[in-house]
């Protein structure tokens, strides 16, 4: 393997596995305030359960994330030295406003964790707020340094040299919020269907229903508006790509000739020598509409774009079809929720009901994973777009496949023991009775 | 604004070497403790540390940031060349930090706790000793300047600016430090049955740690290598470590006594002298090559940056300290401010 591509794996590796933890530890604190607040309301003492039982999940993620992070930040350096060296001082500031909210998170954690009954009740469930803000405002900040990448600005590049810096410039760059308006409602999605998806499990299984069904409620609820809005924000975002960065938008509909009124292509099989797609379902100027917002505007195709500046065809499209096909799925589930809690309160009571949620635990994950393949592989060849490839970015040093391997034996058994954790969790949650508290 | 920038670089490096190197040093301490021991200091450093823990290593995150934000060319010759102990030591950083979360929130506490604690010290043990590799490699005069056209020798370039004895000396100098530090926090977080353990565990690191200096230092002038040269051939750098041998009698008296608070002040300042001794003779040429030394300030970043990042830092600054302050004091962390029991 060439050491370039080695260090491609090792980072999307290393990438795909801290957004998961990442995410979840930045979205359950939401949920784990909100079941503070109802305890604090009700005195309801399964509320007070809840709570303990996902802040033990927070804490995990939590840890699980930031290790994660504290790895990725040096691994930046550590594989991507050039991009580093001239992309470090510009994209400085959202990563050290990052670092402050990071700790900001830490400390409240440290308060929420240890607080109970040592200080103010109210003051407790406050610092718990502090952890989800400043968890959300940490990721924000870094998929806007991930914005730069996509939408380069804040600097002048002449001959070679990032001159005339502009750090603010940077942290705004054009991408910085659709991106990161598409990323937080893709966390809370995946997030609250991923919980309320284990809650499910547990009442199909007729294992302590009043406590599984009041967690399934407040995670759905967050993940199920946050499915509804994720389409807008899809538009602009598939927009703004069309804008900025045209070649990766034909690479995730896999149009190939420059034309007008171009169709949207739904699923279909990608040939990359012959530059077609098979078996797919058309629907007549729907791209045109969607990236232009006009029926017969015309659409560039890959054709025409340098063949040296082309993504991988095939992988940004799948994944686009990917994250497309479930983000629909989820908001179908998240419309069929609140139907079925507004008319048809009856069918909480039907197996069918639990096995639906119970299905799409997992699907919010693939849908973010396959949507960042779609942004990070649409991206290539160019680490900074069309300013610096990926391949001038890349560590001098040789060898980085083994380095990949050590961080995917690593990763994989972190992956298992965390789920292991999480089943101990639940298994405990279930076998003692609300009265033991 | 530069000056407010460096202020924080060392600022977070020296709260990193404290706080996270206390934190370090439990797991030592644990790893070296009898059985019974164990379990007391297992106890202890989840009420102490648990709070803290995780604001304890951010610092390395904050340093990190800084360096490649400012200092740029610094940042990608120290990641280049050291890549492997970097990587080494993440892996121990991952590992103690699910360990120490696994441990203490798994839900039931059975055989699998040998496992978590079996990880939880031995990656105590490795981190600080891979950190202090890393410095060690940074000043050794080992690392050779890479460039894209000529190519290197694997060995040379990436295994000997750290695989060397004076960078391994550095290493254990470090874990040693971190265990001290430990003990010397713990004397005073302890309770009844904890508190002899630790006044011994302290009282044995401190000697380790003098002598652990004297060797490293030593051998680094006996091998002729140029940072430890810098640091005897300094009259600032000679007259603090005069001072810090003045201070060791206070230290010794105060951990034998088990006084917490001026024990822990003794310790701070012991740490305190010992980076400015490291840094301050070089300063800013913190990086000692083969083919010379490559200073801190080499092709910093432009001054909007460093405005920009100074302003961040201050303000970040202004946040985060009182925050955790009032974290420590909430936890009854700073002892100083209540009255003494001991």
């Amino acid at each position: 393997m060439e050491n370039l591509d080695a260090a491609r794996l090792q980072m999307a590796f290393t990438l795909i596995f801290h957004i998961v933890f990442a995410c979840i530890g930045m979205v359950m604190p939401f949920f784990m305030v909100v079941s503070h607040k109802k305890w604090l309301n009700t005195g309801n003492p399964v509320y007070l359960k809840l709570t303990k039982a996902w802040q033990k999940g927070v804490a995990i993620f939590f840890v699980t994330g930031a290790v994660s992070g504290t790895a990725l930040s040096f691994e930046l350096g550590l594989l991507w030295p050039e991009f580093m060296e001239h992309a470090g001082p510009i994209i400085g500031m959202p990563f050290s406003l990052e670092g402050a909210a990071f700790f900001v998170e830490a400390i409240a954690l440290g308060f929420y964790l240890y607080g109970w009954n040592k200080i103010p009740p109210k003051f407790h469930w406050f610092t718990g707020i502090i952890v989800g803000i400043a968890g959300v405002a940490s990721g924000i900040l870094v998929v806007s340094a991930n914005g730069w990448m996509n939408a380069p600005s804040g600097f002048d590049y002449v001959d070679g040299k990032f001159l005339n810096i502009d750090p603010v410039k940077a942290l705004l760059n054009p991408a910085w919020f659709t991106q990161a308006l598409h990323m937080v409602l893709a966390a809370f999605t995946a997030t609250g269907f991923a919980v309320a998806g284990i809650h499910a499990f547990q009442i199909l299984r007729n294992k302590q229903k009043e406590l599984h069904q009041k967690a399934f409620k407040i995670a759905i609820t967050f993940g199920a508006i946050a499915a509804i809005l994720q389409p807008i924000s899809g538009d602009i975002s598939a927009k703004d790509v069309a804008q900025r960065q045209p070649v990766k938008l034909a690479a995730m509909e896999a149009h190939y000739e420059t034309s007008k009124g171009v169709p949207l292509y739904i699923g279909g099989i990608v040939d990359q020598e012959k530059k077609e797609v098979n078996y797919k379902i058309e629907i007549p100027n729907a791209l045109s509409f969607l990236a232009f917002g006009d029926f017969n505007a015309e659409v560039k195709g890959l054709n025409d774009f340098p063949k040296d500046d082309i993504p991988n065809v095939a992988i940004v499209h799948y994944a686009f079809q990917i994250m497309v096909g479930i983000g629909g799925l989820l908001m179908l589930a998240g419309i069929f929720f609140f139907f079925s809690n507004w008319k048809k309160k009856h069918w909480f009571d039907k197996k069918f009901f639990w096995k639906v949620f119970a299905f799409l635990a997992p699907a919010g994950f693939i849908a973010l994973e396959a949507g960042w393949i779609v942004t990070e592989v649409g991206r290539q060849p160019w680490i900074i777009h069309k300013i610096m490839r990926t391949k001038d970015a890349v560590t001098p040093m040789p060898g980085i496949v083994y380095s990949f391997y050590l961080y995917v034996v690593l990763y994989t058994i972190l992956t298992i023991t965390v789920a292991w954790l999480l089943r101990r969790q639940i298994k405990s949650l279930n076998s003692t009775p609300i009265s033991s508290l | 604004m530069i000056s407010v920038v460096l202020f924080f670089l060392f600022f977070s490096l020296l709260l990193y070497v404290l706080l996270g190197g206390a934190d370090f040093g439990a797991g030592i301490l644990e790893l070296f403790s009898s059985e019974d021991n164990q379990k007391i200091t297992k106890k202890t450093i989840y009420r102490v540390m648990g709070p803290v823990w995780e604001a304890n290593h951010i610092w390395v995150i904050i340093l990190i940031v800084i360096l490649w934000v400012a200092f740029p060319l610094y940042y990608k010759v120290m990641v280049t060349s050291l890549h492997i102990p970097i990587t080494l030591m993440l892996l121990g950083i991952t590992l103690r930090g699910v360990a120490f979360v696994f441990r203490h929130y798994d839900a039931y506490v059975d055989e699998s706790q040998r496992v978590y604690n079996w990880l939880f010290h031995v990656s105590s043990l490795i981190t600080p000793i891979f950190l202090g590799m890393i410095f060690g490699g940074m000043v050794s005069g080992k690392i050779v300047l890479i460039t894209k056209d000529v190519p290197l020798d694997f060995v040379e370039a990436y295994i000997h600016p750290w695989f060397n004895i004076f960078s391994f000396l550095v290493g254990l100098f470090f874990a040693s430090l971190c265990t001290f530090l430990s003990a010397v926090l713990l004397i005073g977080e302890a309770d009844e049955e904890g508190y002899p353990v630790y006044v011994r565990k302290a009282k044995i690191a401190t000697i380790i740690v003098v002598i652990l200096g004297f060797i490293t230092i030593a051998y680094g002038y006996v091998m002729s290598i140029q940072f430890v040269h810098g640091i005897t051939s300094h009259n600032v750098s000679i007259g603090l470590i005069l001072v810090s041998a003045a201070f060791l009698y206070p230290l010794w008296y105060t951990v034998k006594k088990g006084i917490r608070i001026a024990s822990r002040i003794f310790a701070g300042i012991q740490v305190l002298l010992i980076i400015t001794v490291a840094l301050y003779p070089h300063y800013p040429s913190l990086l000692i090559t083969k083919n010379g030394t490559l200073s801190l300030l080499e092709k910093v970043a432009p001054e909007s940056v460093i405005n920009v990042l100074g302003i961040s830092l201050l303000v970040g600054g202004l946040l985060i300290v009182p925050g955790l302050f009032h974290l420590l004091k909430s936890f009854k962390m700073i002892k100083i401010l209540e009255k003494q029991t001991h």
